[in-house]
């Protein structure tokens, strides 16, 4: 006897999750309680116990992939169960399919397309069951979007239930009249369109985080950016020097860590880098701790851990740290403790590519540095061209904050120190 | 004692410390070993039950849960000492005062499964249903109270409300009327430092919630909520306090909330690892627990063979009240008025077609 467990709305209104770990293999056996899943929604991350005791005969959906609220989770053989138990099992999963697993009331559930299909008696029977509504019947989650994306969701076929609106039916509409507005670009020589050529996800949670603070910032801060080279041979030397010394440690020494050195040193020096505008209040918050964040790059999206109180670290403290936070980015075990606090933020794309970007600041700081590619180019020292390791740095500031002469002034830092490494510990 | 912890002094009372030690002997409440015991289990089936009822939400069974882990004492004196003839008036994390008055499990598993059932109590009498809508119920405990004395009978109220509601101004209309009319209520504050994910200092901007008492001009206590001791004693005094006709009195219990807000809520997101870990060192079990082990009537293995006993309990319960059967359609729209108003009967008859429309979808 095979039972179906689909994926219930453990949030009151949750349309999707994402599996975030498996924790059962197939052919397992499991105990009612027993952890299956882990799911990340918008209001939780949570285990998901079994809701019986038996053998995983299927998973459905791999790492990263979205799970609709009643879509199924696993199955599971429950073959112990016999006769008239098995009976009452039966029609329970037949319940628990016509409810759509749904934690928060039939109603609310039968509104989500995502549960029942966009079939076609829903909307035929619009017509029994809507008398010229005053307020088109949709579901709150694609008001918000329609909002969000300036929709009038009056004019939006509903394909749920009833004609509801759904998540979906705005995308499918802002998708559709993106191409309707623009050129012949959109379709093929044939005049076929490219419509059906496309492939719509909803956004990860990750995402959704990484897109509000970009706008955010770029709403907000008023952005400058400045450019430099600094010849770094003489770090190089010292880096060479003791790599291999720190890998024996099973330490990766790299350039990064001196750049935060550096950086931390340099805030402590011109504090207007490492504060916050609190306008509403008309304050300005001088921050006297120094904690610097560092933009990783993972599958998933864009992080940035803290490095906590990197001016009172070492070097080699510090590419200890960065080893930990980026194992941790990797590996998706980041908490929000490692996240938050941060005063300031270095990003370095030099290490994939790019020589010269414009970094959107992590808002509210002041400021983010960017670090573009490090590449041997002849430099002039005295009156000869000789060869030199020439990092490129790209520092934006919030403009509100900093001025002209301040920001110039703290890059300056930046170089002397990277310049002469030594000078990071004679201060 | 009520002069003694004057709130204005912002001194909490408590008689066992973090580790499970007496540093109030003179306080000690005189309470029987097996009555002792007693309450621990009660406290510990609570618990077993409240982290089993989490897992069922998980597991799609029953709806929104607000989790009680870590706030065990409260409700565990309050039951000791409550009279079937008093009046208990929860908020909705008072699981263990609720079962002591003789609510069932199963009744519980019914409210969270969206039944009116869940809130007809079979065998506990005097006791008022869940309330959702913040600190409302406080001022139905001063109504109970006003008519209690009104009566002239000798029973008590205990009400409770969260560290949230005493920002709500029903809060403050049901204590100032309770103390101008001197009722018999015992207001049980759970101060567990969230309103969801407000934390107590950004709730009031005074150094406790028992200090509110001295403006009402009755007697106010700050306790040490994840102190069995402290908690039995605070309510035996105001007990007196109450019989003695000086009540109401306003008890704020300090304890910290575990588990989510409810079974929606991450709290991840808004306090610290670091936090967590400070709290369960003053966890109220662990506390109990390692007195009855010192005193050498308790011990790991036992608790282990209860809580077994208590799991299949409690499942036996959720399973009784899973097949309970469909969900009446009266009991969404018959019983709040005598006669139902049309926009009631509008909602009953969409609700109806809804009905046939899913029927037919069905076929």
């Amino acid at each position: 006897m095979r039972y179906i467990f689909k994926f219930p709305d453990i949030g009151e209104g949750l349309e999707e999750g994402t599996i975030v770990e498996w924790h059962v293999e197939k052919g397992q056996n499991v105990k009612m309680g027993d952890s299956l899943v882990t799911m990340e929604t918008d209001k939780v991350v949570t285990a998901i116990p079994s809701p019986k005791d038996g053998i995983i005969a299927a998973k459905f959906g791999k790492v990263g992939e979205t799970i609709h609220v009643g879509s199924a989770l696993v199955e599971i053989d429950i073959a112990g169960i016999e006769g008239e138990a098995a009976i009452t099992e039966a029609s329970k999963s037949e319940a628990v399919e016509e409810e759509g697993a749904g934690v928060v009331g039939t109603l609310e559930v039968a509104g989500n397309s995502a549960v029942l299909s966009a079939s076609k008696e829903g909307v035929e029977s619009s017509s029994i069951l809507t008398e010229k509504p005053a307020k088109v019947l949709a579901t709150p989650v694609a008001r918000a979007l329609a909002k969000e994306s300036g929709v009038d969701i009056n004019v939006v076929k509903g394909s749920g239930p009833a004609g509801r609106v759904t998540k979906e039916d705005i995308i499918r509409f802002i998708s559709t009249s993106s191409q309707m507005g623009s050129s012949p670009a959109q379709t093929d020589s044939k005049g076929k369109s490219h419509q059906q050529n496309i492939e719509i996800e909803p956004l990860s949670q990750i995402r959704k985080t990484i897109a509000k603070n970009m706008i955010q910032s770029k709403h907000n801060a008023a952005h400058m950016t400045v450019f430099e080279e600094v010849e770094i041979s003489e770090l190089e030397r010292v880096r060479k020097k003791y790599k291999d010394k720190f890998s024996q440690e099973g330490i990766k020494l790299t350039y990064l860590a001196f750049i935060i050195k550096a950086t931390a040193s340099s805030l402590k020096k011109f504090r207007a880098l490492n504060t916050e505008m609190d306008m509403e209040r008309g304050n300005m918050i001088y921050k006297k701790y120094y904690n610097i964040g560092i933009a990783i790059d993972t599958p998933k999206g864009l992080v940035v851990p803290v490095i906590r109180d990197a001016d009172k670290l070492s070097v080699k403290d510090i590419a200890t740290e960065i080893q930990t936070l980026s194992d941790k980015a990797r590996d998706g075990k980041l908490t929000l403790d490692d996240m938050k606090d941060g005063t300031f933020t270095i990003t370095s794309y030099g290490s994939i590519g790019g020589l010269f970007a414009v970094p959107v600041i992590n808002y509210p700081q002041a400021g983010i540095l960017g670090i573009g590619r490090i590449d041997k180019k002849p430099v002039v020292k005295g009156d000869q061209v000789v060869p030199g390791m020439v990092l490129p740095l790209s520092l934006s500031v919030d403009h509100r904050i900093a001025d002209g002469g301040e920001t110039a002034r703290f890059i300056n830092s930046i170089m002397y120190y990277l310049e002469d490494p030594v000078s990071l510990i004679m201060e | 004692m009520f002069k003694e912890y004057n709130p204005i002094n912002n001194k909490e009372f408590q008689i066992l410390d973090h580790k499970g030690k007496v540093v109030a002997k003179e306080m000690m409440p005189p309470i029987k070993d097996d009555e002792l015991l007693k309450a621990y289990k009660e406290m510990l089936f609570a618990r077993t039950a409240d982290l089993q009822i989490v897992s069922y939400q998980r597991q799609g069974r029953i709806y929104t849960y607000p989790p009680n882990y870590g706030q065990e004492a409260i409700s565990g004196a309050v039951g000791a000492l409550i009279k079937d003839s008093d009046w208990l008036v929860p908020a909705f994390r008072e699981m263990g005062a609720m079962l002591a008055k003789g609510v069932t499990l199963k009744e519980l598993f019914l409210y969270f499964m969206g039944y009116e059932d869940g809130s007809k109590f079979s065998k506990a009498k005097k006791t008022l249903p869940i309330s959702v809508p913040i600190a409302s119920q406080l001022l139905h405990a001063a109504g109970l109270g006003y008519a209690i004395k009104y009566n002239k009978e000798k029973d008590l109220v205990y009400a409770f409300v969260g560290d949230g509601g005493t920002s709500e101004g029903d809060f403050h209309e049901a204590v100032n009327f309770a103390g101008v009319w001197k009722v018999p209520v015992i207001f049980i504050i759970q101060n567990n430092q969230y309103g969801i994910s407000t934390p107590t200092r950004m709730q009031t901007a005074s150094d406790n919630l028992a200090v509110k008492a001295i403006a009402y001009g009755v007697k106010g206590i700050k306790v040490d909520g994840n102190d069995y001791f402290a908690m039995y004693k605070a309510i035996q005094e105001s007990i007196k306090v109450c019989e003695a006709g000086e009540g109401p009195v306003l008890i704020e219990a300090v304890t910290y909330r575990k588990g989510a807000h409810t079974t929606s809520d991450d709290p991840t997101k808004y306090r610290t690892k670091e936090e967590e870990e400070q709290w369960d060192l003053k966890d109220p079990l662990k506390r109990l627990k390692s007195y009855l082990i010192a005193k050498k009537i308790w011990s790991d293995k036992e608790e282990e063979k209860v809580i077994e006993q208590y799991k299949v309990e409690v499942d036996r319960q959720f399973l009784e009240a899973e097949n309970y059967g469909p969900y009446p359609k009266e009991d969404i729209f018959k019983y709040m008025y005598a006669e139902m108003p049309d926009d009631l009967k509008d909602q009953e008859r969409e609700y109806e077609r809804f009905m046939e429309w899913k029927a037919a979808r069905a076929k």
